[in-house]
């Protein structure tokens, strides 16, 4: 009995905060969970429930679909790209050289400036007559007509996510800078006199010490680019022609453009939902992986 | 040790709370749209004025940028935070009224009141036969044409269509230049093909209420500002240019004719003092026509302050005011006096943009405008970059159109 009490303690002591977290994330979750489930009018006045007619209208809306398929690819190219980008960056940060503070610090510059303003910047740069970007490359000579970036969605779509991977590298690098600077040296020293290539050592010292914080980097990341709404919607508003949309751009589009809330809180929690099953996931995957990697060891 | 400063501000705040309690003055929220940076100094300049004969009334403005104003609105409604009175999109007008949010005016609306406005510009504010709200700003659009760019390349100002494909074709020869700006991109999309839609007799809803964009005269419209992409004589790449990227081309002397609003040519005068321009009606196909534009001032039904804040709505509508408003953005006077002052009738460009007021066209007031009309810039995008033909991308707007509206 003594035994059982002593064991609730820790449980007791951090029920409180544990409370409040639930009031504070669960609330906002059940009120959407509530709302799209009603016919709401423009103005969030709830009307009385509709039975699911919100999620049967989003599901039978192909503009849903396609937002859905180009959210994918906007989160995974986003994503890996910007790990693939800040990995050597990071690296070489993490070597001691001449300037490295100030590498550091204009690595980590773009971080300063709001993401809406980075996209404002970018769709003037990208202007087809007036853009620096176009009137850089005619004077290098590597175009000799000027090229309209967002006219199309298929061009417009790669540069946000190049912008998207710009904007994500100060954050990302900084996850993997910390990684690497905890790593013991005395590894690549031993990986040194025995006779390990860069490569190898990379490969087979860096790689699976960083794998904490390169799996953190991809899961705050996806959290983070499945979200993101400025800079699709300053550059492109999702178009032309619904071209660019990911389901973040079409929603804001439902909610304050066509006032269909219902419809909108619908999408919402199904992103809430997409992104849990994909930590969910992820979290189970590595951990797995984890326990696959330590088992041979014990063995030995 | 107190710091001196503290202890005075301290008091300050005390008196100042007190004075306040002292006077129990009812405050007004008055929302504002910006339209240009002008628009804000001049609420403040009639509030204040207004303030001064009513020193019981309190007219707090604030000033919010047109892109954002709906959803601003939107969340202060459904926060319950909602201003007393505020300066809205027309087009929005019939949502709010239909969800209880405008207070119908007639009450208020005294018949003197109501005959200093011009007719025209008060009809798109009655819904079901009551007044919604008031007209506070108009514009009508026009064709813009760059007179240097029409001598050279010898051309005659058009007044049809065929006219300006001529015209078009001969100024698309000049080196680095465009002869016909085309918008393609985010909002108005829609407009600049409605002013096609309309003088090709076209309309946007039929008779029946159904979409006009599966006419004859909507795909004889959309076929030809395809055609002038095909060949040449607009921007390239009309989807990567909206309203304000055509402007500026036409600023820079770079384009032979655009379509426009009279907003422009205070623009044009600051940033391009010598261009020569010139404003003529749209060119016409079967008929004659402009885009009317009218912002409405409506009051909240929920409103608490609505007897100050109909005075000064009654203020703020003065002859003096209001001809300061309209010639400070450049609008068309809403109220007859203001119209008849001989800036509005003798000034050539403002009676340029005026000329059209008797033939314009309104945006039909229906429910989930927005949404029709993105469907519609949509399907404009893909048939300007060719991912649709004008024919079958207006029939299936059409179609989605109709089911839009539950028909």
């Amino acid at each position: 009995m003594a035994n059982r009490i002593q064991k609730s303690v820790p449980l007791m002591m951090i029920l409180p905060g544990l409370a409040l977290a639930v009031a504070i994330i669960g609330y906002p979750i059940f009120d959407l969970a509530w709302t799209s489930l009603q016919d709401v009018s423009r103005f969030g006045k709830l009307t009385g429930f509709n039975g699911g007619e919100n999620y049967a209208e989003v599901f039978g809306d192909p503009l849903f679909w396609e937002s859905l398929w180009r959210t994918g690819i906007w989160t995974l190219a986003v994503v890996l790209g910007t790990l693939a980008i800040s990995m050597p960056v990071a690296m070489i940060l993490n070597d001691d050289f001449y300037g490295r503070g100030l590498a550091r610090v204009i690595i980590m510059l773009p971080w300063a400036i709001s993401l809406t303003m980075t996209a404002v910047v970018w769709r003037w740069a990208l202007n087809g007559r007036a853009g620096l970007l176009n009137a850089t490359l005619m004077n290098a000579g590597i175009i000799d007509q000027p090229i309209e970036w967002l006219a199309t969605a298929s061009t417009a779509f790669v540069v946000e996510i190049l912008v998207g991977i710009l904007v994500s590298i100060p954050f990302t690098t900084t996850i993997l800078l910390g990684g690497l600077s905890s790593m013991p040296q005395d590894a690549y020293e031993a990986a040194v006199v025995d006779g390990a290539s860069g490569w190898h050592q990379f490969r087979y010292i860096t790689l699976p010490l960083m794998k904490p914080f390169i799996n953190i980097a991809i899961v705050l990341n996806v959290i983070y680019v499945f979200n993101s709404l400025p800079i699709i919607w300053v550059m492109t508003e999702g178009g032309p022609a619904n071209g660019t949309d990911i389901l973040v751009t079409y929603l804001y589009k439902l909610a304050f453009r066509f006032g269909q809330l219902g419809k909108a809180s619908a999408i919402s929690l199904i992103m809430f939902f997409v992104l849990l099953a994909f930590t969910m996931l992820y979290v189970a995957l590595v951990s797995r992986n984890d326990r696959d990697d330590a088992a041979p060891e014990e063995e030995v | 040790m107190t710091h001196p400063f503290r202890t005075s501000t301290a008091i300050l705040a005390l008196s100042l709370g007190m004075a306040g309690l002292a006077s129990a003055e009812t405050v007004v929220d008055f929302t504002v749209a910006e339209y240009s940076s002008k628009t804000g100094p001049y609420f403040q300049e009639v509030a204040d004025a207004f303030q001064a004969e009513n020193p019981d009334i309190k007219i707090n403005i604030e000033v919010v940028p047109w892109d954002t104003l709906l959803q601003r609105l939107t969340t202060d409604v459904a926060g319950g935070s909602a201003p007393d009175i505020s300066i809205i999109g027309t087009r929005w007008l019939l949502d709010f009224a239909s969800q209880g949010v405008a207070e119908p005016i007639d009450g208020y609306l005294t018949p003197e009141f109501k005959g200093t406005f011009i007719d025209t510009f008060m009809a798109p504010g009655v819904i079901d036969g009551k007044i919604m709200g008031l007209p506070v700003a108009a514009s009508a659009r026009a064709m813009m044409i760059n007179k240097d760019l029409y001598d050279k390349a010898g051309a005659t100002p058009p007044k049809t269509w065929d006219e300006l494909y001529e015209a078009s074709k001969k100024i698309a020869t000049l080196p680095e230049t465009f002869a016909f700006g085309l918008q393609g991109k985010e909002i108005e999309t829609d407009a600049y093909f409605y002013y096609a839609l309309w003088t090709h007799g076209g309309d946007i809803l039929k008779a029946d209420g159904t979409s006009g964009l599966d006419s004859p005269e909507a795909l004889e419209a959309a076929t030809l500002y395809k055609k002038m992409i095909d060949e040449g004589l607009t921007q390239p790449s009309p989807t990567n240019y909206t309203r304000e990227d055509v402007f500026n081309l036409f600023k820079q002397g770079k384009v032979g004719t655009i379509f426009t609003f009279p907003m422009l040519i205070p623009q044009i005068k600051a940033e391009a003092p010598d261009l020569k321009y010139q404003i003529l009606p749209f060119p016409e196909g079967k008929s004659k026509a402009t885009y009317g534009v009218t912002d409405t001032l409506m009051m909240f039904a929920d409103s608490d302050a609505k007897e100050a804040a109909w005075k000064f709505i009654e203020f703020a509508y003065k002859d003096e005011w209001r001809e300061k408003f309209d010639m400070g953005e450049g609008f068309l006077p809403v109220t007859k006096n203001v119209a008849a002052l001989p800036y509005f009738t003798e000034d050539p460009d403002v009676a340029g943009f005026a000329a059209g007021l008797p033939y314009a066209k309104f945006a039909p007031t229906i429910a989930n405008w927005e949404e029709i009309a993105d469907v519609t810039v949509r399907t404009l995008q893909q048939i300007y970059l060719g991912e649709v033909t004008a024919e079958e991308g207006l029939k299936s707007a059409a179609g989605e159109i109709n089911k839009i509206r539950g028909l």
